[in-house]
């Protein structure tokens, strides 16, 4: 209970902020206010009390691509602001959610030297949660031995590269494994972070943020293996991307890396009710069902995606993250609602965009 | 029609009559055939028409439910940096493009037709793997299907504008060589606005074997003139003669009478055209000079029109007119002399 004496002390200014941020997250209402607009520019009016200053620079009629810049501009700004006033284990715990955005970037860059593009224009694309300091570095490289041996070394992700990508691997290696090579010991340190720092263990940190990283985890591991399906990704090439934990750890995920179908996959979930739930909602491996029932608009096809579960169950999680109180865990999770906002903001300008109002209803509200 | 005195610079000889003949015969053979062309050619042209028309309507939606699907895509991924990655990682493109030539009527149609490469590996099969790949390749479908609406829809347009190109040519041709109005609207649409100048040749060649039929007629009437007029003085000659042998003979014998005869020998020859007293031999001559004329007329009228001929030559035989007088008549014999 000393979490409830002390966590004040140090981080309750930033829990307070960040429960005000949740309260702005846009409702149901509002979603449903912004499914009625008939053009972009009444979303951008609807989003007006929520999003104010960041879409006033918006001209007319804006692409969704530039709206769903500026609702990120203003998660970025907001998580700057947070993350300024966070000391401790909180501004480390901070860090460690800005890692997942680093290897993106990171992979981003690579991709781009490998390919001998002019890195300097990547710059732009990268996702701002995950800049670094030492990243416009990045591009000074030119080869990719350069930027394993000398600039990689400088970056916070050091340690993923370290002992399991050699610089040749770099080279040869497809950059989605490279990515989720990353990704996984990313997932792993954060793991033991979450359960082994001094100043998190026995918090309800501790708790909420396993809970999280395991879904996480048993998500790629699922996503990958059915996305591995017709590619040349090897079973056991497969088996190393996945993380070493989260709840189908180690049965699960053993039986995941022997998987062939959909069906294997459904199998390898039996073992916990959520996935299995989720895998029979998407009718996938129960009749052979196509995989992505979020299909190309022809059918209308109502059913949901995994995907779409995924992002659903992602969102109760953290919703319920704000249950407790005396955690850093409200800061993944309102990063993770808010990235979930844009996503739906960006949905729904699509679907107006393109006119394609029988699919609008597609997004995914939680409060 | 503005070319009645349109011919080509030719001299009126049976030769190029007969170069002129086989040119209007030709002339309208390929008329004919040009026309048929035209004709198939316009037939596949409504057809590429209707089909542009339906393969615009898919591209719509096509593209639409491709426009979608990487809405999808990045709804599923969360950030809009994936459409680089798949284009960073694509080293070889999978989807081809090849062409090959159709042949319509001797037009060659550029035809496009889209194939997979099949030892191209799918290079960004793993993009997304993390999450979004089911998106991904869906995406990766459905563009696929636009891409090949487009490489079909390309590939009737070319043919559209590539045949509209050739029927204006053709048509230009059959107006040119023809002196009706062309039989399509659209023909008239297409010649260079001052419509009828543009039927040329077929009107021009009959105008010049008309030309020349009515020059060789009048070097005929010509000819038989001169004939005639030679034949005159000869006999004129021979009559002289006559009478200075007569003359010499009567003066050696009867010198008595030399002034009188003489007196009418002079009478005789100042009738130059001569055909009181030789009356039966010169008709003789003369429908021998037409029977010849006739038979050319004849067979020229013949081969013109034969249908024509056969029919006023039937119905001369109705209305109490000898037949082959109607007929004579028929094929331009206007006098014909002394041949009954």
């Amino acid at each position: 209970m000393s979490e409830g004496m002390f966590y004040n002390v140090s981080n309750g200014y930033v829990e307070g902020i960040v429960r005000g941020y949740r309260n702005t997250l846009l409702t149901g209402q509002s979603y449903g206010n912004l499914t009625q607009c008939e053009t972009i520019d009444d979303v951008k009016l609807q989003l007006g009390p929520a999003y104010g200053d960041f879409l006033a620079s918006l001209p007319p009629n804006p692409s969704t691509s530039s709206l769903a810049d500026k609702t990120l501009d203003k998660l970025v700004a907001e998580f700057r602001y947070v993350q300024a006033n966070a000391t401790g284990s909180l501004l480390k715990f901070m860090d460690y959610l800005t890692y997942a955005y680093m290897i993106d970037n990171v992979a981003l860059l690579i991709t781009g030297t490998l390919h001998e593009r002019d890195t300097r224009e990547l710059l732009d694309r990268c996702h701002p949660l995950g800049w670094f300091e030492t990243m416009p570095v990045l591009c000074v490289a030119t080869n990719i031995e350069e930027l394993y041996n000398s600039v990689l070394i400088e970056t916070p992700l050091a340690p993923y590269f370290k002992g399991s990508l050699s610089h040749q691997d770099l080279d040869e290696m497809n950059i989605e494994i490279i990515r989720n090579t990353l990704y996984k010991n990313y997932l792993e340190d954060f793991y033991r972070f979450v359960n082994e720092d001094p100043n998190i263990r026995g918090t309800p940190t501790q708790g909420v943020m396993s809970e999280m990283l395991e879904f996480e985890a048993d998500r790629r591991s699922i996503n990958i293996t059915i996305n591995s399906f017709g590619t040349e990704l090897s079973k056991a090439d497969r088996k190393k991307l996945y993380p070493n934990f989260g709840r189908l750890h180690p049965e699960g995920t053993l039986m995941l890396s022997r998987a062939d179908d959909p069906e294997g996959v459904r199998i390898a979930v039996d073992g916990v009710t959520d996935y299995r739930t989720m895998m029979d909602q998407t009718g996938m491996g129960g009749g052979g069902g196509g995989i992505g029932n979020q299909s190309g608009g022809v059918g209308g096809d109502e059913g949901k995606s995994l995907e779409d579960l995924f992002y659903q169950k992602e969102m109760e999680i953290s919703k319920l993250a704000f249950t407790y109180q005396f955690t850093h865990a409200v800061v993944y999770a309102w990063v993770k609602l808010r990235e979930q906002e844009t996503r739906n903001i960006t949905w729904i300008a699509e679907c107006i965009a393109q006119n394609q109002k029988d699919r609008i209803g597609n997004y995914i509200s939680v409060f | 029609m503005s070319g009645a005195g349109d011919r080509e610079p030719v001299f009126p000889t049976r030769q190029s009559l007969g170069a002129m003949k086989s040119k209007l015969k030709g002339a309208q053979t390929g008329h004919d055939l040009l026309k048929r062309k035209s004709e198939a050619l316009t037939k596949r042209f409504r057809d590429i028409t209707r089909r542009i028309d339906d393969a615009k309507r898919k591209m719509g939606r096509v593209m639409q439910i491709a426009a979608f699907s990487l809405a999808e895509v990045t709804y599923a991924v969360g950030n809009n940096t994936i459409a680089y990655q798949i284009t960073e990682s694509v080293r070889q493109a999978k989807f081809r493009v090849r062409t090959r030539q159709e042949n319509v009527s001797g037009v060659f149609l550029p035809q496009f037709e889209s194939w997979q490469k099949e030892d191209v590996g799918s290079d960004f099969g793993m993009t997304g793997l993390g999450k979004g790949g089911q998106q991904v390749a869906k995406c990766r479908e459905t563009y696929t299907r636009a891409v090949e609406t487009l490489i079909e829809l390309a590939s009737l347009q070319t043919a559209f504008v590539v045949l509209d190109e050739v029927i204006k040519v053709v048509n230009r041709r059959v107006n040119a060589m023809y002196a009706r109005p062309a039989p399509l609207s659209s023909t008239r649409f297409y010649a260079n606005g001052n419509g009828c100048s543009e039927h040329v040749i077929i009107p021009r060649t009959e105008n010049t074997i008309k030309y020349i039929n009515s020059e060789l007629d009048e070097m005929d009437r010509e000819e038989f003139f001169r004939l005639k007029k030679v034949k005159g003085v000869k006999e004129r000659a021979a009559a002289t003669e006559e009478e200075e042998k007569k003359k010499n003979a009567r003066r050696t014998s009867d010198k008595e009478n030399e002034r009188q005869e003489v007196n009418g020998g002079g009478e005789g020859g100042g009738n130059v055209l001569g055909d009181e007293g030789d009356e039966d031999d010169l008709d003789a001559f003369e429908a021998e000079g037409f029977v010849s004329q006739f038979f050319l007329r004849a067979k020229d009228r013949w081969d013109q029109e034969p249908e024509r001929l056969l029919r006023r030559f039937k119905a001369g035989s109705g209305n109490g007119e000898a037949p082959w007088k109607r007929f004579m008549s028929g094929v331009g014999v206007k006098r014909f002399v002394g041949f009954a």
